[in-house]
């Protein structure tokens, strides 16, 4: 049969500009570079090399985080900024953690669309609220800014990302910022 | 310090970032939370430990991170906005001295330059505004301004951590934000 390829996560472009704006500006322009770089970290690799953890004893892999900023883009943005009466992917009451660990089964071409479209749907969110907006999280019973909102998703991205170095690098010795 | 204790990194305290406020507010909660957390990611482990590259083929240690961290403050926050210091560990013909120089390194001085260089730091940055802008050093041209610098030093913060949270893992299993 002609044709059969395997899936492989695709190559990336990312933007690091610019260095000036307000600040929503430059929140989005960091916000977007973390997502991007979360997916370079992934170019090039199959299925099953995102599937494996590499720093063990950790077990987080590469599909997992992309698996998990799926689920933290749609809570924090869609949930909570938006109030969407939404559930979750890939967690569960028997799984909380079903982002990271249910892999075995999962399709990584599906899950890295499902990011994407995540990904989209946070920034239409985005777009339509103040910054200065504010919500109280029933978990937590605290009021929350969309500002502390896109600054968390920042440092949760990047926090990730020095996960997702550290993973990648083990795997086939790739580096870079 | 009594005679024969070993000396180990300092146990710290932490205070989250504030949820709800203006931009600077958030922005210096978030960055003084990620100080801490760098060190928090230390606290409780020998010279021995610190200095241990635990996540090959990665060279990078606990210790060279918090060296890292001082002459990071130091460029962002005094050196690029025009203060006349040099970087503590790096130079021209030896730029990665914060990460490569562990070896013979001085864990308890090191330290205490880190929680030197962030007070200096807070001192310096409380002149600025964020949006007091500074021209580049390098290609592109162009400028940059404070309030990049500060979201910049958060991601830059967080993404060392989470290199923190694994090279910590492997070290002694103990994990946590």
């Amino acid at each position: 049969m002609t044709g059969m390829t395997t899936w492989t996560a695709p190559e990336v472009d990312r933007t690091f500009e610019p260095y000036v704006g307000d600040e929503r500006e430059l929140l989005l322009v960091f916000l977007d570079f973390h997502r991007q770089t979360l997916l370079w970290k992934c170019s090039g690799l199959t299925a099953e090399q995102l599937k494996t953890a590499t720093v063990e004893p950790s077990t987080l892999t590469l599909l997992g985080l992309v698996r998990h900023m799926t689920e933290v883009e749609r809570g924090w943005f869609r949930r909570r900024v938006a109030g969407q009466d939404i559930g979750r992917i890939y967690d569960s009451e028997e799984n909380p953690d079903g982002d990271f660990n249910a892999l075995a089964d999962a399709d990584a071409e599906a899950d890295y669309a499902a990011y994407l479209a995540e990904c989209q749907r946070s920034r239409e969110v985005l777009a339509t609220v103040p910054l200065d907006h504010t919500f109280v999280h029933p978990r937590h019973q605290k009021e929350m800014s969309v500002r502390w909102v896109c600054l968390h998703m920042i440092e949760e991205y990047a926090r990730h990302n020095g996960h997702a170095d550290l993973i990648r690098e083990r795997i086939d010795g790739a580096t870079g910022e | 310090m009594m005679p024969g204790m070993t000396w180990t990194a300092p146990q710290i305290d932490r205070t989250s970032a504030p949820t709800v406020g203006d931009e600077r507010t958030i922005l210096e909660g978030y960055l003084d939370y990620h100080r801490q957390t760098l060190l928090t990611k230390c606290a409780g482990l020998t010279e021995e430990q610190l200095k241990t590259a635990a996540a090959p083929p990665s060279n990078l240690t606990l210790l060279g991170l918090v060296r890292h961290m001082a002459d990071v403050e130091r460029w962002w926050f005094r050196r690029f906005p025009g203060e006349d210091v040099p970087a503590r560990y790096s130079s021209e013909t030896n730029e990665d001295g914060d990460f490569d120089d562990v070896a013979d390194a001085d864990p308890a001085a090191d330290f205490a330059a880190y929680e030197e260089e962030c007070q200096a730091a807070r001192r310096a940055a409380a002149k600025l505004s964020l949006e007091q802008t500074f021209p580049r050093r390098r290609p592109p041209p162009g400028e940059i301004s404070v309030r990049w610098i500060y979201v910049h030093m958060i991601e830059e913060y967080a993404r060392h951590n989470g290199h923190a949270d694994l090279l910590r893992e492997r070290i002694d299993g103990s994990t946590g934000q």
